[in-house]
């Protein structure tokens, strides 16, 4: 096992990264592979964990919607309980890393469209039985077809189909080259179920703990999985899943000590958590923002001078000075902030606060007034747009906000009225942010720029293996999406969680609250 | 006999036309001299508030203001600041000026629920006096609807769902516009008052003098206007007072769960709910708006009781729901 | 006469009920989005938009998903959960709602207990002594409590009790086991909360309507004829208020089952309110309806209840003309 050492000596020294990781698979065609137990946090590695004793864990949203089905999941809370109930193929943890779970290594070959996953052997389900090729076929077949009603559908368009070699080993075959794929793989919606799963409240997967009751919109609570395949992680007996759903009470319950971790820390609460004993802030730097979309299809935002009149008046430093409390970066017009690593652009000036170049755009645009839809789907964009229509008054522009409540919209206001606010978690990979929203005609093109050299870009650089013209590729997309797109990006805002000093072991992972949501196996609390 | 008691004893002469009520004299406690006053105060406020604000209810105030003189620090915090001769009142969580936005708030809250109190009062009594005087539609000489039971069945379903539920869902599907905001608000109280005044007007119609009246062969629109009106205006009017404060914890209350006036505006309601992070910090950010509602709700309470100690009858059974 | 009556109000029910549920069909109907929007959220394609309306039976005409409904409950069958089927877990309604019910009367009981006996304490000790100095403490601060939104009373008690005394726990988690001594703490803030809310109501009530009949002339011919005033109080003013008195109570408690919203959510404790509110923002009609149902069926029943009880306290009502 000399390749396991080397890699958790790598892996301490931060080395290994999810560019490394792809480089190897991708370039040299080589399988990667690891035993498990390794997996804790890299500022954990130091402590010995405690084992024994329960946490609460609070989130922010819940209701009769939630479920422990990973295809349909959409809410953090949902993604904890997949962490808990079920394994993935792969797993992300510290600086975006890579690491085997169900699948204990794979292979690609040298362009990038098949995929062949060695599977780990002797791993059950709660109920007993045992997992094998079957079930990751039937699983990751649920993301396919018309009919799936599965909600990261969109990464698997290119899936050809996923093949049975022997009982632990499947291939998947692509009709286009993706290096990314593995990354893909990682999402909470892709974890493994058991084949013919019909009724998934009982959360039967192969993960670290048994669900012991589940009461959508009310908690959840797990108890240690006593034949768990892994044995480095499992340190707390129980964990209980709950959500609080106004920030003031939920804050109020990890002060008082009646939860042990909350979800979404607004700002304004910040300095309260840092002047408090026994809580702390965590605050990940993360490519999630909030900005305008202005659609491009339509007046006013198809005017590109209203756009960019609309993006010099942001001043950026303020908001996130005094709306972020710091905990962010200004944003550049573009979604990938520097949390994305390589593929974020610093060759690309930063645009600043210029209300007379606004002035001059929106003079040269005839337009004087607009109306925009309002929702608060992230902390900070109210407060955003509020400062905006304000300096937008003071050069004689005329904004409107239209406030609307969340729920809804995504459906009613968000790519259906021409000025809208949008939020966007970070995604694994640059690429897949960028394709995701700015790729020509796809489902979430939220601006309705189809951009024929974007499109070019995107598959290019999803096949480019050389660093640095890949860089090159990234950086012609960010100047495009920041000065043609019809997006407003003035911030990207830190995941902002706190908990309490007691608990430890969570990994640094952007992608969502928590390090990530996938901390239920790795953390520990103090006695 | 408290002082009360004793005003209560009214001279019986009748000195207007006998079909009219008595000329009630109030006579106001200190406490409902007070109430009068502050009522007056908030009154001029809704008119010159704005104009005596000392900065715009949407101001973001400039951090250069905050710089504490010979400190080093460029950019101080503004959100949640407390009384300064800058902001006199403190300043909110997005750093804007508290009695401003207390001042330009006034016309809005008292606005809203002023107009939605009304119109809450136009559609409750006009059909809970139609319902009360018995209007049924007829078709040759056969009831086809009885207007009561109509209307009686329709307000039990809206008093039965909790009126935050159905505001969250009717302004929710239609917009939060502040028109529409009146109007749903309007209907929702409407239900509650249209029981009492149902109560009153039957109370009334069933009275000896209606009686009499009928005899005489007044028509029904003689014994609403001079009749019923006089003896359930003054009922009605105690309990306007006590509607229209629920009206503005209502619009709080809907404020509280995202919906409500719209931003930059301000309204009392919604200025507690957001600057509520600020109490763990011991700002007033949140205190100045609820005290600024206690001062309407006390005061109008404090002359809806003097009222009501001296005009006797069964106001208080007509003021629950 | 009381079966006669209690047929009756049957009937009216039922119809209640009806046109409740219409109501909140076409209310939720208005809402932007359905369920399986909602579900998908922003990651919603088309196709999969499609392939889940379908699967929930929403791409079926509005009109008849209600008939559907109706037909369901007429048969006894509140279904499943649309949420819960989109979510890949069927879970029958009457097993989602069975807990909240036991959740929300346990709330209710326990504040109706302490705060009922409490408000009617303190709202005769009040109307004992009409104009003291106690009187005016009582009246003064039940003002003042009804005047503060729930939130902001909710957030203080929070704060000092949970945050800086650490005395209770600030959210109402329950782990289903609890008895006796945990479960009062566990109960301890929501509980609190809501009896000042209540009571401040049911005090002011109480004084107001005992007052009132202090000052008919049979109070008065009892004073003249030298009855002491506690005697007075108890057996002829109290009688004669039981009435509205039931009345509010009745009101408080139908509020208590439905209305708390807020606290419910302050709390995060799991009752019927908030999972009404969940059931609205996801959109899962049924799920809504059964709330909706249960809210009406509370408020009717308690309602009767209370005229029941004015009508028995009141001879003339008794034997009505």
């Amino acid at each position: 096992m000399k390749e396991v050492k080397v890699f958790q000596q790598m892996y301490r020294d931060g080395q290994v990264t999810r560019r490394e990781f792809l480089s190897v698979m991708g370039a040299l065609g080589l399988s990667a592979t690891a035993a498990g137990g390794f997996l804790a946090s890299s500022s954990a590695l130091a402590a010995t964990p405690n084992r024994g004793g329960s946490v609460i864990s609070a989130s922010n949203l819940h209701g009769p919607d939630d479920t422990l089905d990973p295809i349909v999941c959409t809410s953090t809370i949902d993604y904890i309980r997949q962490c808990t109930s079920y394994n993935g193929l792969i797993q992300i943890w510290d600086n975006m890393s890579l690491h085997p779970e169900l699948a204990e290594e794979w292979s690609v070959n040298s362009n990038a469209t098949e995929y062949t996953f060695k599977l780990r052997k002797g791993v059950t389900f709660h109920d007993g039985s045992a997992f094998s090729a079957d079930d990751v076929l039937w699983s990751m077949n649920r993301h396919l077809g018309k009919d799936s009603p599965s909600s990261i559908k969109a990464f698997f368009a290119a899936v050809v189909e996923w093949k049975k070699i022997d009982s632990h080993t499947v291939k998947l075959s692509l009709s286009s080259p993706d290096a990314d794929m593995p990354i893909k793989l990682t999402q909470f919606q892709a974890k493994i179920v058991k084949k013919d799963t019909t009724d998934f409240s009982k959360g039967a997967g192969t993960g670290p703990y048994l669900v012991e009751a589940f009461q959508p919109g009310v908690k959840s609570v797990h108890v240690r999985n006593p034949n768990y395949w892994r044995d480095t992680g499992q340190h707390l007996d129980a964990i209980e899943i709950t959500a609080i759903t106004d920030p003031n009470a939920r804050l109020n319950a990890l002060l008082s000590g009646d939860v042990d971790m909350m979800t979404v820390l607004s700002a304004k609460s910040i300095k309260k958590v840092e002047e408090t004993d026994g809580v702390e802030v965590m605050s990940v730097p993360a490519g999630l923002y909030g900005g305008i979309c202005c659609l491009k299809n339509t007046a006013p935002g198809k005017d590109d001078d209203f756009v960019m009149g609309l993006r010099m008046i942001q001043d950026r430093e303020k908001i996130v000075r005094s709306f972020l409390k710091g905990h962010g970066q200004v944003g550049n017009d573009h979604p990938i902030s520097p949390a994305y690593g390589a593929d974020h652009c610093n060759e690309l000036a930063q645009r600043t606060y210029d209300p007379d170049k606004a002035k001059w755009h929106l003079n040269k645009s005839g337009i004087s007034s607009a109306e925009l839809f309002v929702a608060p789907v992230q902390g900070g964009i109210e407060e955003t747009c509020l400062l905006m229509q304000q300096n937008l008054a003071k050069i004689g522009f005329d904004l409107k906000l239209k406030k609307v409540p969340t729920d809804g919209y995504w459906g009613a206001v968000w790519m259906k009225e021409p000025l809208n606010v949008v939020t966007w978690n970070m995604r694994p990979t640059a690429n897949a942010m960028m394709s995701i929203q700015f790729g020509p005609g796809g489902n979430w093109n939220d601006t309705f720029w189809n951009n024929e050299r974007m499109g070019k870009l995107l598959k290019m650089s999803l096949a480019e293996t050389d660093p640095a013209k890949r860089h090159e590729m990234h950086c012609e997309m960010q100047t495009l999406v920041h000065n043609d797109a019809g997006m407003v990006i003035p911030y990207h805002t830190n995941v902002l969680d706190a908990k309490s000093t007691k608990v430890h072991g969570f990994s640094n992972v952007p992608l969502g609250q928590l390090g990530g949501n996938g901390w239920a196996e790795f953390i520990w609390k103090d006695a | 006999m408290s002082e009360t008691q004793k005003s209560m004893n009214p001279s019986r002469q009748f000195d207007e036309l006998p079909d009219a009520p008595p000329k009630r004299k109030i006579r106001l406690s200190w406490a409902g001299k007070i109430g009068i006053a502050v009522l007056v105060f908030w009154a001029i406020m809704v008119v010159i508030g704005p104009s005596i604000a000392p900065y715009h209810e949407a101001e973001f105030l400039e951090e250069s203001l905050f710089i504490v003189p010979g400190s080093d620090e460029k950019y101080p915090d503004t959100d949640f600041q407390p009384p300064s001769r800058i902001v006199l009142l403190g300043s909110d969580y997005m750093g804007r000026d508290t009695l401003s936005r207390i001042l330009f708030g006034a016309r809005t809250t008292i606005g809203i629920s002023f107009i939605a109190t009304i119109l809450a009062y136009l559609i409750g009594v006009t059909l809970g006096i139609a319902a009360a005087v018995g209007y049924r539609f007829e078709y040759r000489g056969f009831t086809i609807i009885e207007l009561d039971t109509v209307l009686s069945r329709l307000n039990d379903a809206l008093l039965s769902i909790p009126s935050i539920m159905l505001g969250l869902v009717m302004i929710a599907a239609l917009g939060s516009t502040i028109p529409l905001l009146i109007f749903l608000t309007g209907i929702i109280y409407a239900a509650s008052v249209f029981r009492i005044a149902r109560s009153l007007g039957q109370e009334v119609m069933v009275s000896d003098f209606v009686e009499a009246a009928r005899v005489r062969g007044e028509g029904l629109w003689w014994i609403i206007t001079r009749e019923i009106l006089p003896n359930v205006a003054m009922p009605l009017a105690t309990d306007f007072g006590l509607r229209f404060v629920w009206v503005i914890l209502f619009i709080s209350a809907l404020s509280f769960l995202g919906l409500g006036v719209q931003p930059p505006m301000s309204d009392w309601g919604s200025m507690v709910k957001e600057n509520l992070p600020g109490l763990i910090y011991g700002s007033v950010a949140p205190l100045i708006p609820s005290l600024a509602i206690a001062t309407l709700t006390i005061s109008v309470n404090m002359i809806v009781d003097d009222i009501s100690a001296q005009t006797g009858g069964k106001l208080a059974k007509r003021m629950i729901s | 006469m009381i079966w006669r009556a209690l047929f009756g109000r049957l009937c009216i029910s039922v119809v209640t009920l009806f046109v409740v549920s219409v109501l909140i069909f076409i209310g939720t109907n208005l809402l932007p989005g359905d369920v399986a929007q909602i579900l998908l959220g922003q990651m919603a394609t088309p196709d999969s938009l499609a392939a889940l309306q379908a699967k929930l039976g929403m791409d079926q005409a509005a009109h008849v998903r209600y008939f559907m409904w109706l037909r369901d409950v007429a048969t006894g069958d509140l279904g499943f959960s649309k949420a819960g089927l989109g979510a890949g877990n069927a879970t029958p309604i009457v097993q989602i709602i069975e807990p909240r019910i036991f959740n929300t009367l346990q709330l209710t009981s326990m504040v109706a207990v302490i705060a009922i006996p409490v408000a009617l304490f303190l709202g005769l000790l009040a109307a004992m002594h009409p104009g003291t100095r106690l009187d005016r403490t009582i009246t003064f601060s039940t003002l003042n409590l009804i005047s503060v939104p729930d939130f902001l009373v909710a957030t203080f008690l929070v704060l000092v009790f949970a945050v800086y005394l650490g005395w209770l726990p600030s959210i109402a988690y329950l782990r289903g086991d609890e008895t006796g001594w945990g479960l009062i703490r566990a109960l301890a803030m929501p509980t609190l909360t809501l009896m000042i809310i209540v009571s401040a109501q049911i005090i002011r009530m109480t004084r107001a309507t005992v007052l009132n009949v202090m000052s008919s002339p049979y109070v008065e011919m009892a004073i003249l004829k030298g009855v002491p005033r506690r005697r007075i109080i108890l057996r002829h003013a109290l009688l004669n208020a039981i009435g509205p008195i039931v009345n509010v109570i009745a009101l408080n408690l139908a509020w208590l089952v439905g209305g708390v919203v807020i606290v419910e959510q302050i709390f995060a404790y799991p009752g019927l309110a908030k999972l009404m509110i969940d059931a609205v923002l996801v959109r899962d009609l049924p799920l809504v309806q059964a709330c909706a149902m249960i809210f009406c069926a509370s408020y009717v029943v308690l309602i009767f209840i209370a005229d029941m009880a004015s009508i028995l306290s009141n001879p003339r009502l008794r034997y009505p003309k």
